[in-house]
């Protein structure tokens, strides 16, 4: 019997290596952590980028019981649905509904896997406890960074993104480019930056609009290396 | 009448400060008609030609008379041109750039040589309704329809065209106001000032509106100096966002209004809306009134003050109003002789304006109407007008006086820019005394200033900008200080004159610009009975042109109301309705965003030379070769199956978990069979028929826990089967939760006699022998370190394995297997050779086997059909269908091999040669040694029968009838 190494890919991959991406390993995956120059892609990330975040975990909890569970795992509740917390350990939960949980490990090196949790549902007895959700496969993780991101999104999105009126940690629910997606503001030092959650079968697709609609803005891809650095500028 | 261009941007080029909107530092050069011309950065096509001296800018609809410039505003079919691949351009909102190439309309020849000309001496032989009268004949199709097309209509669609660039993007305001005039300019100010967030939308290049182009007082020089002080004053407002070029094309629900600026249309959100978008000029009717050289004097101002050129060289005024005196100032000072103002009213003007006309001598000639309009030597120009003493509204004295003049200005009155108010459900009504429209009864949150609200006072209609912010500044909650003075005198008396309609027995007195149509038109379709205006309209096509109304609503109102003896306000207008100006399709198509999905896989299946095909928003493999081959291709893969070992991409399969306490009463009501005593790790065929008992979708219930179902959906049917998951529990609030998992897997079918020595080559902790992994059952685990799911299931009728993956391991899932396949001789194979494996097993297919009617009983699915529940989505009605049984039947049909093959819906005959049923699926079986298809036959065919399937071509095929298990009826091969 022959046994393998497999390797998980990205929704995105094609789109990636046809930017010309410089992959790393994370994991089982292969994640882009850079397209050009580090100086270039640092001044891409604060004007407009697009970074594939997919290979980052996450996962999902919804159901009668979710959030007191995931208190009792020592998670903070974002105080309403369609609002944002951050953890202490780098994670960013969304509370997408009154019982349903989105949770999106951090982005620094070594921080911890939120799909952890999965394990702990699996043996715990509370019950009701929610169920979990395969977010890690069922959506791609896009980020969009930049002054102007709010403009593009604005054209591809018919939510009001504006900073002033879309406040940091604030999720909505809605659709982008005409695909079922999450969308959540969450500044990265002083950058304003959207994390995209969308159907991962629509990744390339979706990848390819947000491209073109930054072109007017001198948008471009970049890598968790330049994503990594946002929150020290 | 051309003439050579000067380096200043033409003959008819003024000295500064006239033309605000223009750049003299930069010429441009341009051609139109092919030949050479030179403006300047600022100008619009007409105003550019204008300047050099060539006024012949277009040919009419109908009677291809020579048109030229009317409105100078971009709102008249007069200016409409031809570009290299766009039509109907209006010349004069046109910007003219370097190199820019442009044609007339709507001519035989040339434009100046129009051989379609001789039409305007037929017009007795197109009376009004000449369209509505032929166009339901036979013979219209025939003889007129052909000739038409020849002779009138607009521009020429470039049907080679590629298609252009545009997109869409959202924008939100507290406030937007639409029109940067005087009263939209202080809305905006006031409300910045208030914190509000405001967007101010000006259809054209600058801000100011009329205080750019009109004359408010003797000096002539309020106007800019104001309009200075308000863009001033607007830039300064941080909160202040101004559009210009950008037009506002309709109003919607809510204060969503759609925005076009260039080549992208924004769709606005306003919480509070002020329309400020000023009023549109009249013409009056008379003979010849649409000559070349007869202009509104609103153009004539546009031409001097906006872009810097003389309208004229000899020019008459013809005044219904005061506005007319500042006109008749402007071209004084433009250097035109102004011979006479020709005063519609008794009295002349008694303003500061026509008090400063009549110091400079000019002469008036109260009481008086232009009656006809004499074109100049080659009919393209005006060369004089006749001037009559009116008799009465309406009527002049046959004797007459003529006036030699180029230029003949029209100030006679106004109609509001109404669209979008009544867009909005606003009311529109007539101020007999005043002889103009008032608008009222508009929605919360909208309101309307300046001369769109009868305001013309330019202190007023500021007041009443400051006044509209100042309540949308409060709607909106904002601080915003002490409620402004409302203006109690707005300037609206005397502008409108009530009648200046001079009809001349010998016609051409033009109502309609755009369809040719004049004063006797309008009146003849009142005789016919057309009493009511939308009637008029669509009898004359009265107001049907590109301008939709603009200069012909109020005087076909006015005719229409004396024609039938009531007021102008009983007669109305017509429907106002969206769009408000023309657009083209590529704005309203915008960024085409159409979904795409694919599998994990995908560019593994394009690597391999797979064919791509649609299913619903996936891409799947069609089949792996070229086109060229595609039979041969399709073929080769169900042999493989059949023979060796395939495999398929299946992650396009809907997947649904449904966990909880409540989950396996939750499967027994949504689904026919029955879920409750379904064993843990088996799985069970699914079929789903919605209230009527018709069969809707189908899969296989995977039961991995007590409260745990994986639910597959087919590839179409799944969002409507989680929609209808949803709505089921929404009422019964059984403990459960749905959740919609089909991105999340990547999926396989491996297929095959072979299929388990491939999966045995592989690490797994999943014993895949018959005995361990029978038929049916389930198993979870990992293969090669993939953790996956396992389902032996036989859709194709082979030995088989579903196996599911997490998505982002299904290209490493595909590339083991086909590796590990090798000496088995896998191959991959796609949805075609699928159709045709499932179609020799006879399993059908929900959508193409299947239609709006079907039942289960009707496919030979009553076994799926549960009697002993109590209750299911469609059990009630399935039971009433039963008691009037199905006069039809799914049933199966071979033809030779080598003959032809019968289409899907190709219909069966009966023998009275009726249709008694069609054809569903269809394909050439190696293995079966015939063509074999699924039909739908009458219930008591028997198999043996003949069957008469009518071909495409027409010729009847003889098939024989069969039961729809064409391949292993034992199913030995796929339960082995």
């Amino acid at each position: 019997m022959a046994a393998a190494n497999p390797v998980r890919r990205s929704f995105a991959l094609p789109k990636l290596e046809a930017a010309g991406a410089r992959f790393e390993a994370l994991g089982d995956f292969q994640i882009a952590v850079s397209y050009r120059n580090a100086a270039d892609e640092m001044a891409t990330a604060k004007r407009m980028g697009l970074a594939d975040l997919s290979p980052l975990p996450r996962v999902g909890f919804k159901g009668a019981g979710t959030c007191n569970w995931l208190q009792s795992r020592r998670l903070k509740i974002p105080e309403a649905p369609n609002r944002a917390a951050p953890q202490t350990d780098g994670a960013l939960a969304l509370r997408l509904a009154r019982e349903e949980l989105l949770l999106l490990g951090g982005l620094a090196e070594g921080a911890p896997d939120p799909g952890d949790l999965c394990n702990r549902w699996q043996v715990a007895r509370t019950k009701p406890r929610g169920y979990p959700l395969p977010r890690q496969e069922t959506h791609a993780w896009f980020l969009v960074s930049g002054e102007a991101a709010d403009s593009m999104l604005a054209k591809l999105c018919g939510v009001d993104l504006r900073p002033a009126k879309f406040a940091n940690l604030t999720v909505a629910q809605t659709s982008l480019a005409r695909v079922n997606g999450v969308i959540c503001r969450q500044d990265l030092g002083a950058t304003l930056v959207y994390h995209l959650l969308a159907d991962s079968a629509s990744a390339c697709y979706l990848w390819d609009c947000l491209l073109d609609a930054m072109t007017e803005f001198q948008g471009g891809p970049v890598g968790l290396t330049a994503v990594r650095a946002l929150p020290a500028t | 009448m051309a003439k050579q261009a000067t380096a200043s941007g033409g003959a008819n080029r003024m000295t500064a400060p006239a033309g605000v909107w223009v750049d003299r530092d930069k010429p441009v050069s341009f051609s139109f008609e092919g030949k050479r011309y030179k403006g300047l950065a600022g100008d619009s096509l007409a105003s550019a030609l204008a300047a050099n001296d060539v006024w012949l800018l277009s040919r009419s609809f109908k009677y291809h008379r020579p048109r030229g410039v009317l409105t100078m505003a971009g709102q008249d079919a007069n200016t409409l041109i031809q570009l290299p691949g766009e039509p109907n351009v209006p010349a004069d909102r046109l910007a003219i750039r370097e190199g820019l190439a442009a044609w007339g309309q709507n001519y035989k020849g040339s434009l100046e040589k129009d051989r379609n000309g001789f039409l305007n001496c037929f017009g007795a032989f197109m009376p009004v309704g000449f369209y509505y009268r032929s166009f339901n004949k036979p013979r219209f199709d025939r003889y007129w329809e052909p000739t038409i097309r020849r002779m009138a209509g607009l521009g020429k669609i470039d049907l080679g065209a590629g298609q252009g660039y545009f997109d869409k993007a959202y924008l939100f305001y507290d406030l937007v106001v639409i029109g940067g005039g005087a009263a939209g300019l202080s809305a905006a100010i006031t409300a910045a000032k208030a914190s509000a967030e405001v967007l101010l939308i000006e259809e054209n290049p600058a801000l100011g509106g009329a205080l750019a182009y009109a004359r408010f007082d003797a000096e002539g020089m309020a106007g800019e100096r104001r309009r200075q002080e308000l863009i001033a004053a607007a830039e300064a407002e941080p909160n202040l966002t101004v559009m210009t070029d950008a037009l506002c094309n309709g109003w919607f629900a809510d204060h969503y209004v759609p925005v076009i600026k260039g080549d992208r249309l924004y769709k606005v959100r306003a919480k509070q809306l002020i329309l400020a978008q000023g009023s549109i000029e009249q013409p009056a009717q008379f003979r010849n009134n649409d000559l070349p050289g007869v202009m509104l004097g609103s153009a004539a101002q546009r031409l001097i003050r906006l872009y810097g050129v003389r309208p004229g060289k000899t020019a008459v005024v013809l005044a219904g109003n005061d506005h007319a005196y500042g006109v008749a100032l402007d071209l004084n000072d433009a250097g035109a002789d102004v011979s006479a103002i020709v005063e519609l009213r008794e009295d002349a003007g008694s303003g500061p304006l026509a008090a400063a006309a009549q110091d400079r001598g000019i002469a008036v000639m109260a009481g008086h109407c232009v009656q006809e309009a004499v074109p100049a030597r080659g009919g393209k120009h005006l060369g004089a007008v006749r001037v009559s003493r009116i008799d009465g509204p309406g009527i002049f004295d046959p004797g007459s006086v003529g006036i030699d003049c180029d230029l003949l200005a029209m100030s006679v009155g106004y109609t509001p820019t109404y669209q979008l108010a009544l867009q909005s459900g606003g009311k529109l009504s007539y101020d007999d005394r005043a002889a103009h429209f008032t608008i009222a009864q508009l929605p919360s949150g909208l309101q309307l200033a300046g001369s769109l609200n009868s305001t013309y006072d330019l202190s007023a209609a500021e007041a009443e900008g400051a006044h509209t912010a100042w309540r949308a500044a409060t709607a909106l909650g904002l601080e915003a200080g002490a409620e402004p003075a409302v203006p109690e005198d707005r300037g609206a008396a005397g502008v409108n004159h009530p009648w200046p309609i001079f009809q001349h027995r010998r016609g051409k007195d033009f109502v309609d610009f755009d369809e040719d149509l004049q004063v006797q038109d309008i009146q003849n379709a009142v005789a016919e009975g057309y009493n009511e205006l939308e009637l008029v309209k669509r009898f004359s096509t009265v107001g049907m042109g590109p301008s939709q109304g603009r200069h012909s609503a109020l005087a076909t109102a006015r005719l229409v109301a004396k024609a039938t003896g009531r007021t102008v306000a009983e007669t109305g207008v017509t429907t106002a309705r969206p769009p408000f100006s023309a657009e083209t399709l590529g704005v309203l198509g915008g960024r085409i965003f159409e979904p795409e999905r694919f599998t994990p896989m995908h560019h593994k299946h394009k690597a391999s030379g797979a064919v791509m095909m649609t299913a619903g928003l996936w891409w799947r493999p069609a089949y792996y070769g070229g086109k060229a081959k595609r039979e041969e291709s399709i073929a080769a893969e169900v042999r493989n199956v059949r023979n060796n070992v395939g495999l398929i991409d299946v992650s396009t399969l809907g997947g649904l978990e449904v966990r909880g306490p409540d989950a396996a009463e939750f499967m027994n009501r949504l689904y026919t069979f029955t879920y409750k005593k379904q064993p843990v790790n088996r799985s069970r065929y699914l079929l789903m028929t919605n209230e009527q008992g018709v069969v809707i979708d189908d899969g296989v219930a995977c039961r991995f826990d007590a409260d745990h179902y994986y639910v597959t959906a087919t590839t179409g049917g799944v969002d409507r089967v989680y929609r209808q998951m949803l709505w089921w529990n929404t009422q019964w609030c059984l403990d459960l939760d749905v959740a919609n998992v089909t991105a999340a897997y990547a999926g396989v079918n491996i297929a095959g006699p072979k299929s388990r020595q491939v999966l045995e080559r592989l690490e797994s902790d999943v014993d895949f022998s018959a005995e361990a992994f029978p038929y049916m059952r389930l198993r979870s685990g990992y293969l090669a370190g993939i953790p996956a799911r396992f389902l032996r299931v036989g859709f194709v009728g082979e030995l088989g394995y579903e196996i599911h993956v997490p998505a982002s391991y299904g290209e490493s899932l595909w590339t083991l297997l086909l590796e590990a396949g090798k000496a088995e001789g896998i191959r991959p194979f796609g949805v075609e050779a699928q159709r045709v494996l499932r179609l020799e097993k006879g399993h059908i297919i929900i959508g193409q086997d299947t239609d709006g009617m079907t039942t289960p009983d009707e496919v030979g699915m009553a076994w799926a059909v549960s009697a002993k529940k109590p209750f299911f989505v469609g059990k009630r009605s399935i039971e009433l269908r039963r008691r009037n049984p199905s006069k039809r039947q799914l049933v199966g049909f071979t033809l030779p091999l080598d003959g032809p093959l019968p289409l899907e819906s190709n219909i069966l005959l009966d023998d009275a040669g009726e249709m008694a049923g069609f054809v569903t699926s269809a394909a050439r079986s190696e293995v079966c040694d015939a063509a074999i298809g699924l039909a739908y036959a009458p219930a008591a065919t028997k198999p043996g029968e003949e069957l008469t399937i009518k071909y495409s071509d027409g010729r009847l095929l003889q098939a024989a009838a069969s039961a729809p298990h064409f391949y292993d009826p034992g199913n030995k091969r796929q339960e082995g």
